[in-house]
């Protein structure tokens, strides 16, 4: 626990988009230079390692409170470090719902005494997560509460949310939408289309996903708050972010390693790891994300990690629930199917997971100027290795990838000058 | 029972649906279906040619045809039979399916017949036994032992011009076809069999999707799917459907897409009629024309213990 006390210097590393190597010092958690002398406490070797600014993911559900079978502070966080993430915005829709300050600050706490990935919770709109009345937002926001959103559900009342815009817009609070229109969705356990036909099983249209992100875009407009478009999985949802983002709104947008990568085909095999909401939809959906991308229309990347227990995976496909655990593998995954795969670069990727989710948040850039917070996280772009979920921090040892060759992998992952990982 | 043997024996272990399944290994199977419909017709209806293996009937939804003719079929040919009717109960909502499996498979079954609420769930505790699986119905998913039973009554009947056979015929759907494995699994199998399949019936119950299918023709007149038509088959259309929304009225849909004996003059002289019952008279079926001469359904209905006999023996014959 005193490592940040010690003067510590990363010898050799590769900046990324610079292709040059440097010594990378670090002081009461902070990045004091570049290539200094004197001694130092702890010598980290990065020979052949890239260095970057630790990863920020603004969508991550760690089930803490009341569903620590899923999920704990300790298994969630220290994933998330293991996934090279320094900072995870942790999703409110627990057991009970985070929608009181004393939940927040207790969640802090917690978490700070682990000294693992730092997390800055996200607070419910709705009390209960029921759609019907605003949280406190300022008493929220107050005890540290970042983000407000009624993430898993959403918001059905139109009214509600333009209440809740309303009063974000005033307390400066980034709220987040889980945009899909729940009558149109219906009982939906996949991309409604010909794969969701032949399979037999329920669809929930992309129409779903696209009218609610017009209605919450359109709120945007009128109030002026910040709304930020969790999870857009569809080509009609995108498309309707960016008609408005022409015009001026103040939305931002998230895409998933998930929904960058996996299609609706992937259901066919029948296994609820694949059900997740909103849906995998098309390859034309993925191919149309992925041209989001690289045109800079998306934001920021987040995990929308999402674990449950093996058994509840093994229900049938109706009853399972939604939700793929993914935070150790996202890097991978996205730097081996985008960067290897030709989509975007690497430095476009590490923005898209540092410096796009800060702007989202309205947080300080992070990057590798001297005096900036030493969150930083070092890569192996070249080592594949095999997605072994028997590895995985997370209490979810199974996901989309598993038996995957990757590259890309996180090997240290280090926080307020601190290692929490590796 | 040597003279049930398959002209071709099948390998698989499984039938979840008919996607993989040849041409060729459907007609074996109908084969081992007519030894199997002479046997039924003996004094003593039972042969030995499962004798010690043990069939579990695992109903997961309601059921009642469907799981008195696989158990007949399993008695027939001597397997002794377990049944496991989870309808409704805590087992079938929210337990995982290994749980479920492990648990069941104390009875040490050879093969499990599985009817199930959720599309993919036999397929899905395949993973967790060693035991066959047959799919007696999953969701909207399958039904293809329906299927094959209705096209085996098919080419039993049907007594028209180039008769015995599926190729070049026409099968006419009516009614809820969204919501309906009986049709997908007929579509499947009639098509891969070189038929061909109008779906008829309004969008809200047609998935348009079913256009892009070969062999498959959508429409919403009735008069055009029942022209020249082979077979027509009326789904049972569920009365809950109008509360979901997905009809205005029963009154309407039966004026609209009912199966009655005016649709009946457009076919095929020798066109048969189906249904994978039960049957709401009178609703998307014409009363009386469940009574015609020209009416198979209830030669569907004792097609139902040979066809699954035939599954059944193809399956678990030559696996120990």
């Amino acid at each position: 626990m005193e490592e940040n006390q010690v003067r510590t210097v990363i010898r050799g590393a590769t900046l990324p988009g610079a292709d040059e190597r440097a010594d990378v010092w670090i002081k009461d958690g902070l990045i004091e230079g570049f290539d200094l002398t004197g001694s130092a406490g702890l010598e980290i070797e990065a020979d052949g390692l890239t260095l970057a600014p630790a990863l920020i993911d603004l969508h991550t559900h760690l089930r803490v409170p009341g569903q620590e079978m899923k999920e704990t502070l300790e298994s969630g966080l220290g994933a998330a470090a293991a996934g090279g993430f320094g900072t995870v915005v942790s999703m409110a829709n627990t057991s009970p719902v985070i929608d009181e300050p004393g939940l927040v600050a207790s969640l802090i706490a917690q978490a700070d005494a682990l000294g693992l990935a730092r997390l800055r919770p996200a607070a419910t709109l709705s009390v209960g997560l029921k759609g019907q009345q605003l949280t406190d937002f300022a008493a929220l926001r107050d005890a540290g509460a970042v983000m407000i959103t009624d993430d898993g559900i959403p918001v059905a009342d139109s009214h509600l949310m333009r209440r809740a815009c309303e009063y974000a817009a005033e307390l400066g609070l980034v709220i987040q939408t889980h945009s899909e229109d729940p009558s149109l969705r219906q009982d939906g356990v996949m991309n409604e289309g010909a794969v969701s036909q032949r399979l037999g099983l329920p669809g929930n249209p992309a129409a779903a996903e696209a009218i609610a992100i017009f209605r919450d875009c359109e709120v945007a407009l009128l109030t002026g708050a910040r709304v930020h478009i969790a999870h857009v999985s569809s080509e009609r949802g995108m498309r309707v972010i960016e008609w408005f983002k022409q015009q001026g709104a103040p939305v931002t947008a998230e895409v998933t390693p998930q929904h960058l990568t996996l299609t609706d085909e992937s259901l066919a095999g029948f296994d609820p790891v694949f059900k997740v909401a909103p849906p995998l939809r098309t390859a034309a959906d993925v191919a149309y994300l992925r041209d989001a991308l690289r045109r800079g229309v998306v934001d920021s990347i987040g995990t929308d990690h999402a674990p449950h227990t093996r058994a509840e995976k093994e229900r049938d496909l109706l009853s399972a629930p939604f939700g793929i655990a993914n935070i150790e593998v996202t890097l991978p995954v996205l730097y081996t199917e985008l960067v290897l795969g030709g989509v975007i670069d690497l430095v476009e990727l590490l923005r898209l997971l540092t410096a796009g989710p800060a702007a989202v948040m309205g947080w300080d850039e992070p990057g590798l100027a001297v005096g900036s917070a030493a969150d930083l996280v070092l890569i192996d772009l070249d080592t594949p290795r095999t997605v072994d979920p028997a590895r995985f921090r997370s209490k979810a040892k199974f996901g989309p990838w598993d038996g995957r060759e990757l590259r890309g992998w996180p090997v240290m992952t280090i926080a307020g000058g601190r290692r929490i990982f590796g | 029972m040597s003279a049930a043997a398959p002209p071709a024996r099948a390998t698989r272990k499984h039938l979840f649906d008919l996607a993989d399944w040849t041409p060729a290994e459907v007609h074996a199977l109908f084969a081992t279906a007519e030894v199997m419909a002479q046997v039924l017709t003996r004094t003593i209806k039972k042969v030995p040619a499962l004798q010690g293996y043990t069939v579990g009937l695992l109903f997961f939804e309601d059921s009642t045809r469907t799981r008195l003719s696989f158990d007949r079929a399993a008695r027939a040919q001597s397997a002794d039979v377990v049944t496991f009717s989870a309808g409704g109960s805590s087992l079938s909502k929210g337990e995982s399916l290994r749980d479920t499996i492990q648990t069941i498979d104390a009875m040490q079954a050879d093969l499990y017949v599985v009817r199930h609420p959720a599309a993919g769930a036999p397929r899905q505790l395949s993973n967790w036994t060693d035991a066959s699986i047959v799919n007696g119905g999953d969701g909207r998913r399958a039904h293809p032992t329906q299927a094959l039973l209705d096209a085996w009554t098919f080419i039993r009947n049907y007594r028209g011009a180039d008769a015995g056979r599926i190729e070049g015929k026409k099968l006419a759907i009516f009614g809820d076809v969204a919501h309906s494995r009986v049709a997908r699994s007929n579509i499947e199998l009639w098509t891969k069999l070189g038929g061909s399949v109008t779906l008829c019936g309004p969008n809200t119950l047609v998935p348009r999707e079913f256009a892009e299918l070969d062999g498959v023709t959508l429409t919403g007149d009735a008069r055009a799917a029942a022209e020249g038509a082979h077979a027509l088959m009326a789904l049972r259309l569920q009365k809950e459907r109008m509360a979901a929304g997905l009809l205005p009225s029963l009154a309407e849909y039966a004026a609209r897409f009912q199966l009655r004996s005016g649709l009946l003059e457009l076919a095929d002289p020798d066109a048969l009629v189906m249904h994978p019952g039960p049957v709401n008279r009178d609703l998307e079926i014409e009363g009386a024309l469940v009574d015609s001469e020209r009416s198979v359904i209830l030669k569907q209905v004792e097609a139902g213990v040979p066809v699954r006999m035939a599954v059944l023996y193809t399956l678990l014959v030559g696996k120990r």
